[in-house]
């Protein structure tokens, strides 16, 4: 009986553990959506690199690379701001800013990342992929989503909303339920 | 009756195992042959070993025979005292492209060797030939006088056996070499990913285990041996430090410290104090090199960059690491503060890497300052700041100058600058180049061009930009190993790197151009670089170099790859000529002023 019976304990915890991840980053994210100021946001990648970045050359195949640049002040703004979320949490976690893209519905791109190099979803040097659905129904719906699509990881998407109003990215809070610390360093 | 004596001689040599010498430049593949890139060298008519001391002399043996079966190999003699042979078995590697079987791994051979062809691991159903790579050591209390290497090929063939003169020379190889040849990898991960069955068996906690703190130090060994460097990037490009890269922290702002060395100095303190070499026949020394964990991420938290708490966490911290070296004695290693990252990568505003926009600059100036700042003027600890430059080099080193002092530049666009790289190297900073290695389907003398460039050009070295990526299949389907110079060994039950062809091409090259270099105290120097410039391919030291091209006076952002590549279409078209016998030229060159010197 007692075999039993702490086996069930030990499951309950174990289902427990996702549950308090997935709280404290819920909480990150409603805390997110308040502070971001989508306006700034809006200014982090500039024009121009906004305009290379579906450009191809066959002879330079970095061509959207070599020319993506950012609006230092707006970014370190951000960022910061990104930073001081991924803290209201009591684990290891980063708060990522994605952006949909003017013109291409179908598309998204991560625009800052943060230290523990942590996302569900960004594929590693990826410019731009692929419209992510649970993202697209937070830009679209205005609310959060929790996502545990990739086996220990858990992601709280929330939106970001210009002064009109308007939802113009995604927060993503995320966290790794076994950080593997090696992995990003790449 | 002549004719019928004739025939039945050739009947029997038909049928004789053979055992055949080929020179280090001329690889053969299963079927015995050259391949296709080393074809256009001819064998030497008579193969004659000339060797400095303190130093390694390498050839070929190729092993035939006519039908499938068993067969050894073994050293027909003990070697003569001061001189030690390695022989490795030549793997065959399936390439993607193009398709056909080339040498490149080479799997350590314990004497006598017993297999059978086709060797079983390798497995290509028609092999009728098994090359090995025959390294020997020569060390710097052998001798001079000429000493036979002798191999015995057996099988049920019959027996063959090859004697190979090495003649050593009075000459000693000198212990520093003139160009730093360095190999580059960033981070740890894919140690895991070459050794699963060694974190099996470390289980959850394999990246801290003493056994990956000796894979790790196996591949510093490794290229040392082969005189060159290793260097592992710790971090990622939105700051994630690995944590045998860095101290552990704690506090935040004016209380920002270090918790905690022990990972730190289980992987750095033998390569810093030098014991992680004490077993090697170059003999115990400090790594020259290596990358500081230090980025826009490190120690100081971006939270704080423009603030007083991100000054003070930086110099805090780093304060801590000078006191913390200095009191180990870890004086003789550069440590590189170093930026890698690139905004492309989302994790900063400013690239680190290869800056193209001019305002990105400002950083550097920064953290010079911060450095400065953390790092008394009179410390021991060798600080220095490093940058990989391309784009906007020329205008880099004149507003960095005595901020940045190790370039480390891409060379293409270097070869536009001579006059940069003079005055550079003038006011006492550190210049490398950096590229690819040369892929095993090109001619073998190829991996020892930038060894050689970077001589000709009066600069310090050459990196490797990534050196441990051999693709997801390389023993029988392999991209072509244009991304790595070692190899895993675990297929082989060696838990560590081994070498391969390319790798031992270069230390031969790298070690000749120590002797070479050597010999500015009897012959001008520009003398000796047209001489080895000319053996090389025929060319003269000003071909190495590029026509400042007039794209250089616009601003960098207007470039276009074909402008760039335009620029540099001399130079590269010269070094697509490059013949597999070319270095075997100049090492001709160097033996013959070697035993001048007696």
């Amino acid at each position: 009986m007692k075999p039993v019976l702490l086996l069930l304990l030990a499951a309950a915890g174990a289902f427990a553990q996702p549950d308090h991840f997935a709280r404290e980053l819920d909480e990150a994210a409603r805390v997110a959506s308040v502070m971001l100021d989508g306006d700034l946001c809006r200014q982090v990648v500039t024009p121009r690199a906004l305009e290379y970045l579906f450009r191809s050359d066959p002879r330079d195949r970095y061509l959207a690379g070599d020319n993506y640049e950012v609006n230092h002040e707006a970014f370190n703004s951000v960022k910061k701001t990104l930073i001081r979320i991924s803290r209201l949490v009591s684990f290891p976690a980063d708060a990522n800013l994605w952006m949909p893209i003017a013109g291409h519905p179908d598309k998204i791109r991560v625009v800052i990342r943060n230290a523990h190099e942590m996302s569900q979803f960004w594929p590693w040097g990826a410019l731009y992929q692929d419209m992510i659905p649970e993202m697209k129904t937070v830009l679209e719906t205005g609310r959060r989503l929790t996502v545990t699509r990739k086996p220990g990881w858990i992601s709280v998407l929330a939106p970001v909303s210009d002064s009109l109003g308007d939802v113009v990215a995604v927060v993503e809070v995320a966290t790794q339920q076994k950080p593997d610390t090696h992995e990003n360093v790449k | 009756m002549k004719l019928s004596i004739l025939l039945a001689s050739a009947l029997l040599c038909a049928q004789a195992a053979q055992l055949e010498v080929w020179p280090a430049h001329l690889c053969t593949g299963p079927d015995g042959a050259v391949v296709a890139a080393d074809r256009a060298a001819a064998k030497p008519a008579s193969l004659a070993y000339p060797a400095a001391r303190a130093g390694y002399v390498s050839f070929q043996v190729v092993a035939t025979l006519r039908a499938p079966g068993e067969y050894s190999l073994e050293l027909a003699a003990a070697p003569a005292s001061g001189l030690q042979v390695d022989v490795f078995r030549e793997w065959y590697h399936r390439l993607n492209r193009p398709q056909a079987y080339y040498p490149d791994a080479l799997v350590p051979a314990a004497m006598p060797y017993h297999s059978r062809l086709p060797e079983p691991d390798n497995r290509i159903a028609d092999q009728k030939s098994q090359a090995f790579w025959i390294d020997v050591w020569i060390s710097r209390e052998a001798r001079p006088g000429e000493y036979p290497v002798s191999l015995r090929l057996k099988s049920a063939e019959g027996d063959s056996e090859v004697s190979v003169p090495i003649r050593v020379l009075a000459a000693v190889i000198p212990d520093r070499d003139v160009v730093t040849i360095d190999h580059n990898t960033y981070g740890s991960s894919w140690i895991g990913g070459l050794y699963p069955r060694e974190q099996e068996r470390q289980g959850g906690d394999f990246y801290r285990s003493d056994a990956f703190f000796r894979l790790i130090h196996a591949y510093h060994r490794i290229f040392y041996e082969h005189r060159g460097a290793f260097h592992q990037l710790g971090y990622g490009h939105a700051g994630q430090v690995g944590p045998e890269f860095a101290p552990a922290l704690e506090g935040s702002g004016r209380n920002k410290r270090i918790a905690s060395w022990e990972l730190f100095d289980r992987h750095y303190g033998p390569l810093f104090d030098g014991t992680a070499f004490a077993a090697t026949r170059r003999g115990p020394s400090p790594i020259p090199y290596a990358y500081l964990p230090i980025n826009p991420e490190w120690p100081a938290s971006y939270l704080w960059w423009g603030e007083p708490g991100y000054e003070a966490e930086f110099v805090n911290v780093v304060s801590e690491m000078e006191r913390h070296f200095r009191e180990k004695g870890w004086t003789a290693t550069r440590m590189e503060m170093f930026f890698n990252h690139k905004k492309r990568y989302m994790g900063f505003p400013w690239d680190g890497d290869e800056v193209r926009f001019p305002e990105d600059n400002r950083y550097f100036l920064e953290y010079g300052r911060l450095l400065r700042k953390a790092v008394p003027p009179d410390s021991p600890v060798r600080f220095v700041f490093r940058a990989d430059v391309s784009w906007t080099m020329e205008h880099q080193t004149k507003d960095l100058a005595g901020v940045v002092n190790l370039w480390c530049a891409g060379g293409g666009i270097l070869s536009w600058y001579p006059e940069m790289a003079r005055t550079v190297k003038r006011r006492g900073d550190t210049v490398w180049f950096y590229g690819a290695p040369p892929g095993m389907s090109q001619v073998s003398a190829k991996i020892a061009e930038s060894p050689l460039r970077a001589w000709l050009w009066g600069i310090d070295g050459y990196v490797h930009w990534q050196t441990v990526e051999a693709g997801p299949d390389p023993w029988f389907a392999s991209d072509g190993g244009g991304l790595t110079l070692v190899y895993s060994g675990e297929r082989f039950g060696i838990e560590g790197p081994i070498p391969c062809i390319r790798l031992k091409i270069q230390r031969d090259a790298v070690q000749d151009l120590a002797l070479l270099d050597s010999f500015k105290s009897r012959r001008p120097l520009a003398d000796l670089r047209s001489e080895a410039a000319r053996r090389f391919n025929g060319s003269r030291p000003e071909d190495w170099w590029s026509q400042r091209p007039a794209i250089a006076d616009r601003p960098a952002m207007e470039w276009t790859e074909a402008e760039m590549s335009q620029a540099s279409a001399p130079l590269q078209q010269m070094l697509r000529k490059t013949a597999p016998d070319a270095w075997s030229n100049v090492h001709a060159f160097i033996m013959q002023l070697a035993e001048e010197a007696k």
